[in-house]
């Protein structure tokens, strides 16, 4: 016989997340170095022929040389009065920690979640570390989250940095280490089988994404965007899966959230991937 | 007929009351229905034999004498193919996806219009409780009522789209004869056809749905939208749904379509089609269930598991406690007091059958009732076409919306409703239920008295 939650399995997966096509724009940009001003100015032209995609005629493109703050205080006064729409920075800003991949230095760390505009972390100007097709453009955008589904603002953030006839990722890698967690506590209940837990468990986590980057390339098809959207979804350990990708599929930005409503600091797995992936620019959220 | 003495069908009365009022308060007991029935099976039976009221019976089956044991010709074997090939098809059909796609497709094609949703949900569950059954109806419907008013933000009313949906079932129980377990026993005692069912039933179904779906919306201010921009979003919010989610294959779709559709012509056909009506409805339903389960061939057994045993074994030895009854005399002492009623004619008289028949089931199963009075009403030679018949049908049905015990399928929206964390207690579904049961039993007295009689 039919039951209750036999339909009510149902009706939830057919319940999906519904993608909305929404263009932001970026009219300040501000970039944030710790060079002097004809350095600095050397960056910012450079970053614009990166982010050509998303440079328009009227935006205005601002820029603080290492002289403009000495202090974290100073830096945030100073993202305040300009009022920037997107930051462009660097690891480590008056400090040669750069050259020790442990930590983000004590600016960004505190930008990425002292301020709500997007921050684009560049591999750092003196780190010889970077991959070659770095900073050039952004042919190759790849979008990175442990929960893709109903995430509209990192797609379209994603999709608005990606050039003409270029390619989006969108990725989604369930972290194994919390499914095997959860496998193992399954395995020793005896009313659940566990091969079929694994089964069901396993599909229905990686079919959510699926359904949502199918919906998400449908609407973006619909709008007509010269754009391709590709799927990456699986079961894996998220440094390891996106270190990979990035090699594989010669990756130029990478964007991702780092903000968690719970917490003061980054959430999940942002702040291993803003520490460990310095080969090529972020886009932190 | 043979002599019974009275002290021993007083006992047997004593027994029936018992068992009746143990069902009534089988949530109470906390006990299977099964097993309450199996256990006043086996006492009843053995009371039976030690009095002399039964005797294995000698029979020549196809030139063979065969000893049947005394409780195998008391059971009603027809019904129970029914019930058994009907779930299993119902079962096996729902796997192709069929019935959640019609109730995603309707639920956008509401655009999240609460009284349209309410419109589509209600004629839904009428509809699917005539061609599936109450439960399923019920579990369906009220299950997607719970995430479409979630997504719309609209729990405030699930009460009363869940309260409106189980008083349908019943409703929507008449339409067919297949429709609910009293229709199926009534029907082929009366030797009613599906299509003169359908055909009687029908015109009742669709005034008293409307005049339940104007009633509920208006007592738990169901509205359409008014504005475009609360249109617009609560027509983006259902365009999540996706229909074809849980349909597996296209392929399994069209033939479980194709099947139901057959299923339901084949029902209606059986009086009238060569040799199948020799076998009866019982055949053409465990054939169609035989024919759906070739789909999982190989894990048929996880359907046989799911098969509710404790309806199937209810039946069984609620057909034996009644058969040993008849031996005892205690229906046709019952048949006795209902010679009054029926007395009355064929005003009065229905019009009374009608409202015992519905308190009666309001407080206990309608299964027992509906085998009792048709057993006792089989006993007086009526014309298929008696009004007393329909009001057994109608009152058996109706009286489920009186109480929340007083079918499975409200038992079934109670459930859903606690779920759902809403606050329901017997008393106040009684209080919000009656006046329309109140009203779907007066309108069915009129037509009873004037339509049919």
């Amino acid at each position: 016989m039919t039951n209750l939650n036999q339909f009510e399995s149902v009706f939830k997966s057919a319940d999906k997340a519904v993608y909305t096509y929404d263009r932001p724009t970026f009219d300040r940009v501000l970039v944030v170095t710790d060079l002097n001003e004809a350095d600095a100015a050397n960056i910012t032209n450079r970053v614009r022929k990166f982010l050509n995609t998303i440079d328009a005629a009227g935006t205005r493109w601002d820029t603080l040389s290492g002289d403009a703050f000495g202090s974290v205080q100073a830096l945030l006064e100073s993202i305040e009065k300009h009022k920037p729409d997107l930051i462009v920075t660097y690891r480590h800003l008056h400090s040669s920690a750069w050259q020790w991949p442990y930590s983000l230095g004590e600016y960004l760390d505190v930008m990425t979640q002292a301020t709500s505009v997007p921050l684009l972390v560049l591999p750092h100007p003196d780190d010889d570390r970077a991959l070659p097709h770095s900073i050039q453009d952004t042919d190759r955008v790849m979008a990175v989250t442990n929960h893709l589904t109903g995430d509209n603002r990192l797609v379209n953030i994603a999709v608005a940095f990606t050039k003409p006839s270029g390619t989006c990722w969108l990725t989604h890698v369930e972290r194994k280490s919390v499914f095997e967690r959860y496998m193992d506590a399954i395995s020793k209940i005896p009313a659940i089988d566990t091969d079929v837990a694994r089964e069901a468990l396993s599909e229905q986590l990686l079919k959510e994404p699926r359904d949502f980057i199918a919906a998400c390339r449908a609407a973006i098809d619909a709008q007509g965007l010269p754009i391709r959207i590709e799927e990456v979804v699986s079961m894996g350990r998220q440094i390891d899966e996106y270190g990979e990708l990035i090699a594989k599929r010669e990756i130029d930005l990478l964007v991702l959230h780092t903000k968690d409503k719970g917490q003061l600091a980054m959430h999940g797995a942002a702040y291993a991937l803003a520490v460990e992936l310095r080969n090529i620019p972020l886009l932190m959220l | 007929m043979h002599h019974v003495s009275t002290p021993v069908t007083a006992l047997f009365v004593f027994l029936l009351v018992a068992m009746t009022l143990s069902l009534a308060f089988e949530e109470k007991l906390h006990a299977k229905k099964s097993v309450i029935v199996g256990l006043f099976a086996a006492i009843t039976l053995f009371l039976a034999a030690a009095f002399g009221l039964v005797h294995p019976e000698t029979v020549t089956i196809m030139g063979n004498p065969v000893t049947l044991p005394v409780y195998v010709p008391g059971i009603n074997w027809e019904v129970i193919a029914i019930i058994l090939g009907s779930s299993l098809f119902v079962d096996v059909t729902s796997k192709c996806g069929l019935f959640t796609w019609i109730a995603i497709k309707l639920t956008k094609a509401s655009r999240g219009d609460p009284l349209k949703l309410l419109i589509f949900y209600s004629v839904m569950t009428v509809v699917f409780s005539a061609v599936l059954n109450n439960v399923t109806a019920m579990i369906i419907v009220g299950t997607l009522s719970g995430v479409s008013l979630g997504k719309l933000r609209l729990t405030n009313k699930l009460l009363g789209f869940l309260l409106i949906e189980g008083l349908l079932t019943n409703v929507g129980g008449m339409l067919t004869l297949i429709s609910s377990v009293p229709n199926i026993i009534i029907g082929s005692t009366a030797g009613i056809s599906f299509i003169t069912f359908f055909i009687t039933a029908s015109p009742y179904v669709v005034v008293a749905t409307a005049v339940t779906i104007f009633m509920g919306a208006r007592l738990f201010g169901i509205k359409a939208l008014k504005g475009e921009a609360a249109k617009t979003e609560a027509a983006s919010l259902v365009a999540g749904f996706d229909e074809n989610d849980g349909v597996e294959s296209v392929g399994f779709f069209r033939f479980g379509t194709t099947m139901t559709v057959l299923f339901i012509v084949a029902m209606a056909s059986v009086s009238v089609t060569p040799y199948v009506k020799d076998l009866g409805m019982g055949y053409v339903a465990l054939t169609f269930a035989v024919i759906m389960l070739t789909r999982y061939a190989a894990t048929a057994d996880r359907f046989y598991q799911a098969v509710d045993w404790d309806l199937l074994a209810f039946f069984g030895c609620l057909f034996i406690v009644i058969n040993m009854m008849e031996h005892a005399l205690v229906l046709e002492l019952i048949g006795e007091g209902l010679k009054p009623i029926i007395g009355l004619g064929e005003t009065v008289g229905v019009g009374v059958l009608l409202v015992a028949s519905a308190v009666a089931s309001s407080v206990t199963d309608n299964i027992p009732l509906a085998a009792m009075l048709a057993k006792i009403l089989g006993g007086l030679e009526l014309a298929s076409d008696s009004p007393f018949w329909w009001a057994v049908i109608f009152g058996a049905n109706l009286g489920g919306n009186i109480t929340p015990i007083g079918s499975a399928s409200t038992l079934v929206a109670v459930t859903i409703i606690h779920k759902n964390r809403l606050p329901m207690s017997f008393a106040s579904f009684v209080k919000v239920a009656v006046p329309f049961a109140a009203l779907q039993l007066v309108l069915a007295a009129v037509y009873v008295l004037v339509v049919l009689g």
